[in-house]
């Protein structure tokens, strides 16, 4: 059949004739058309360019340098020298790095649940309405807006150590542990404490999935006589799983970036750069430490790629995981 | 309309390109606001220093009156606590912007060396900017290394016991000079049973001490590029102090790192505290009770090992006003009103003439002048033994490992191999 060869170059022509067009602007020839484009591009660019320049030089330069510099030996003074894997094989073969990478798989597991539980419990709370909601909301909300400045982490430490607030409260209860910051053991835990403490920020994404739940499905378990428990499992838990999941994703990513408490609770200024008998070292404490107090720029930057390539396959494991357990709804309602 | 549009446009670009002409000017003028030196012929000299509050108030007041003397010269300061500052100073040096100059130490004198950052003086003493005369006790030699004068000494100290008097009375000890090691035990023992005090807060991570006790049995911490012990050497050294731990007679190792930063002498963990003789200032302020300083315990009776310790004044190799530097160090170690001002903040006094310029008047400071004379008297006085480059790595190391060790979270055996580990990289560096 000869239809279905000329079926293309008609189609095309059609294409041509009925470009669409914004407002009444008469058709302008090809060649005027493509500087105009090339002029309108070049503004473009021109305004772009501020942010260009700064990902070029801050973000896409620094990082190329630290690739670089992860092959090498770097003291930040002589020229980096090329040692190729040297540093990925020393670092395997540290003690004490592998000690922080405990410390931080620990801190992840542990800590990260436990936010997204009580951001979950919260939201659930603040879900129904209820009088003063507003004020509930930016009351549990406000710690994470805080929450990552120094001066929090400085406030957390005088709360936690020795004979302050949590000390002398337990010595109330009869239990003398003294204050957890100077604990090798027990300083971990304020950490995870300070980490829960601002789970605003999953509580507002919790909220706003829980409110995209239908209530019909609610009314329709009532119907059927399912009790609360078994409407949360089998209807608010699968229906907010994708949102559950970005929350998970997130919290995940940023709890192995820990840095800045870890470094100030656990001694940050004078003494032991993370934590009695290094308890609060973390795996960016340790690169600091190596990078800045030991003059190894190279062995620090290997070590940055190094969580780099970690998070990312953490990160692929759980895009992987969500076929089984996060549910999409398909072809809209 | 289109024309107009146009016109916006070629305003908004225009005034695009003229705000990155200023962006590009600013760059250039931060870049060269680095240097110093206006028509006039004044220069700004930056010096940096670690401390605190008080020592900045001193240091303040010292450069007012360096100023008055040398109206040409402008000094602007910067300081931070001690590891903060050898962060920062790294971060600054490696960038090629350092302080001009700046206080240091002998962990640090081979390693800036090597680096390429400390500025040889001896130039600017030959040209008459810099006086190495009328120091006490050698101390002119203390900053020079492979014949380059690196750094000049402001204060010295020396290590030394520092004691809670009324718990060593009630005790019945009383430390002389030439006391050894054992009597030291003993006095633990009978701090621990009579006045229910561990006797000592724990020394076994004090680096300078070990040194000391190595010293006296023929070695040292450092040699010129290496270690001066053995493992075997370390080994006997911790496992006296993990006995000492479990049996009371040092602290409570958990309990040491849970009051920090203060310290355990002064929260009355423990009898004594083994540190440098010019930070028993601090213990008064900090504690109630009564402190004083005892000598050094030795192994034969005599010899304590003890040397001069000392805070330096160095300055940076590529600084552009060398001339000025020396003439800023000259003036801050033979100024003999900046010895009234600072007094024994940084040890004392370097120079005869600053040394007789401030006679303290108060119990603890006329103390350290009383410990550092009986020192000389005593005729114990050793030289330093040398610092390698990557010193200041390793003091951090055996500091860090002796409390993990302490705190049970490493054996002995385990302890001394990460540090002979640690240090092999510190120091191959």
């Amino acid at each position: 059949m000869g239809t279905a060869v000329t079926h293309a170059p008609a189609m095309e022509d059609l294409a041509k004739g009925s470009e669409p067009r914004h407002g009444p602007v008469k058709p302008a020839r090809p060649a005027e058309l493509k500087r105009r484009g090339r002029r309108e591009n070049l503004a473009g660019y021109l305004f772009m360019s501020p942010w260009i320049a700064g990902f070029l030089l801050l973000t896409a330069g620094p990082m190329a340098a630290s690739l670089y510099f992860a092959f090498t030996d770097y003291n930040l003074f002589d020229a980096p020298r090329w040692i190729g894997l040297d540093n990925f094989s020393e670092m395997f073969g540290d003690p004490r790095w592998r000690h922080s990478v405990q410390v931080t798989l620990w801190y992840v597991v542990v800590g990260t649940p436990i936010k997204l539980i009580a951001a979950l419990g919260v939201a659930l709370l603040l879900a129904q309405k209820r009088r003063g909601q507003a004020f509930y909301r930016a009351a549990f909300y406000a710690p994470s807006l805080i929450g990552a400045s120094v001066s929090v982490a400085i406030v957390w430490k005088a709360i936690f150590s020795d004979d302050a607030v949590v000390d002398r409260t337990q010595q109330l209860f009869g239990i003398d542990a003294g204050g957890w910051t100077g604990d090798p053991d027990l300083i971990i835990y304020s950490l995870v404490a300070l980490t829960v403490w601002q789970f605003g920020a999953p509580m507002v994404i919790f909220l706003a999935g829980l409110k995209q739940v239908p209530r019909e499905l609610y009314e329709a378990a009532d119907v059927d006589g399912a009790g609360k428990l078994r409407q949360f499992w089998n209807i608010t838990l699968p229906m907010i799983s994708p949102v559950l999941f970005f929350n998970v994703l997130l919290e995940t990513i940023h709890s192995f970036q820990i840095f800045s408490s870890a470094y100030i609770v656990g001694g940050g200024a004078g003494g032991n750069a993370c934590g009695p008998a290094d308890g609060t070292m973390v795996y960016t404490c340790y690169l600091y430490v190596q990078g800045f107090e030991n003059s190894r720029m190279g062995l620090a930057s290997a070590m940055a790629w190094m969580l780099l390539v970690a998070v990312a396959l953490v990160t692929a494991v759980l895009f992987w995981s969500q076929k089984r357990w996060v549910h999409y709804e398909e072809g809209g309602r | 309309m289109q024309q107009g549009g146009n016109v916006e446009r070629r305003t908004i670009l225009k005034a695009a390109g003229a705000s990155l002409a200023v962006a590009g000017l600013g760059a250039t003028a931060t870049a060269c606001g680095g240097g110093s030196g206006s028509g006039d012929g004044t220069v700004t000299i930056r010096y940096s220093w670690w401390g605190a509050e008080d020592r900045a108030e001193r240091i303040n007041k010292t450069i007012a009156l360096f100023e008055k003397k040398y109206p040409k010269i402008k000094v602007k300061t910067d300081f931070q606590p001690y590891t903060d500052f050898w962060k920062k100073f790294n971060t600054q040096a490696s960038g090629g912007n350092p302080p001009d100059v700046f206080q240091n130490a002998i962990g640090f004198l081979r390693k800036y060396d090597a680096k390429n950052v400390l500025l040889d003086l001896s130039a600017q003493v030959e040209a008459g900017n810099l006086s190495m005369e009328g120091f006490r006790a050698g101390l002119e030699k203390f900053g020079e290394i492979d014949g380059k004068l690196l750094g000049v000494p402001v204060g010295s100290n020396s290590m030394a016991l520092v004691i809670d008097k009324p718990v060593f009375t009630r005790a019945g000890v009383k430390p002389e000079q030439g006391w050894t090691w054992d009597d030291f035990d003993e006095a633990m023992t009978k701090i621990r049973d009579r006045t229910g005090r561990a006797g000592d807060s724990g020394m076994y991570g004090v680096m300078y001490l070990y040194d000391l006790y190595l010293r006296q049995n023929g070695k040292a911490f450092f040699t010129k590029d290496g270690l001066g012990f053995s493992e075997a050497d370390l080994t006997q050294w911790w496992t006296k102090a993990e006995k000492g731990v479990k049996s009371g007679l040092f602290a409570d190792p958990k309990k040491v790192a849970q009051i920090k930063p203060k310290s355990a002498l002064s929260a009355e963990l423990a009898g004594s505290e083994f540190t440098w003789d010019n930070f028993t200032v601090r213990y008064t302020s900090e504690g109630k009770s009564e402190y004083g300083l005892a000598p050094i315990p030795t192994t034969d009776g005599e010899k304590t090992g003890q040397y001069l310790g000392s805070l330096m004044l160095s300055g940076y190799k590529r600084t552009e006003h060398p001339k000025e530097v020396a003439q800023f160090i000259d003036f801050m170690v033979h100024d003999p009103e900046v010895a009234k001002i600072m007094g024994y903040d940084r040890g004392v006094p370097t120079t005869q003439a600053q040394y007789d310029a401030y006679r303290p008047t108060d119990p603890v400071n006329k103390a350290i002048a009383a410990y550092e004379e009986s020192l000389v008297e005593a005729g114990v006085l050793e030289t330093i033994t040398p610092h390698p480059n990557g010193a200041d790595i390793c003091e951090a190391a055996f500091l860090r490992i002796a409390e993990e060790m302490a705190l049970g979270e490493r054996s002995v055996g385990d302890a001394v191999k990460q540090f002979f580990s640690e240090s092999k990289t510190a120091l191959a560096g």
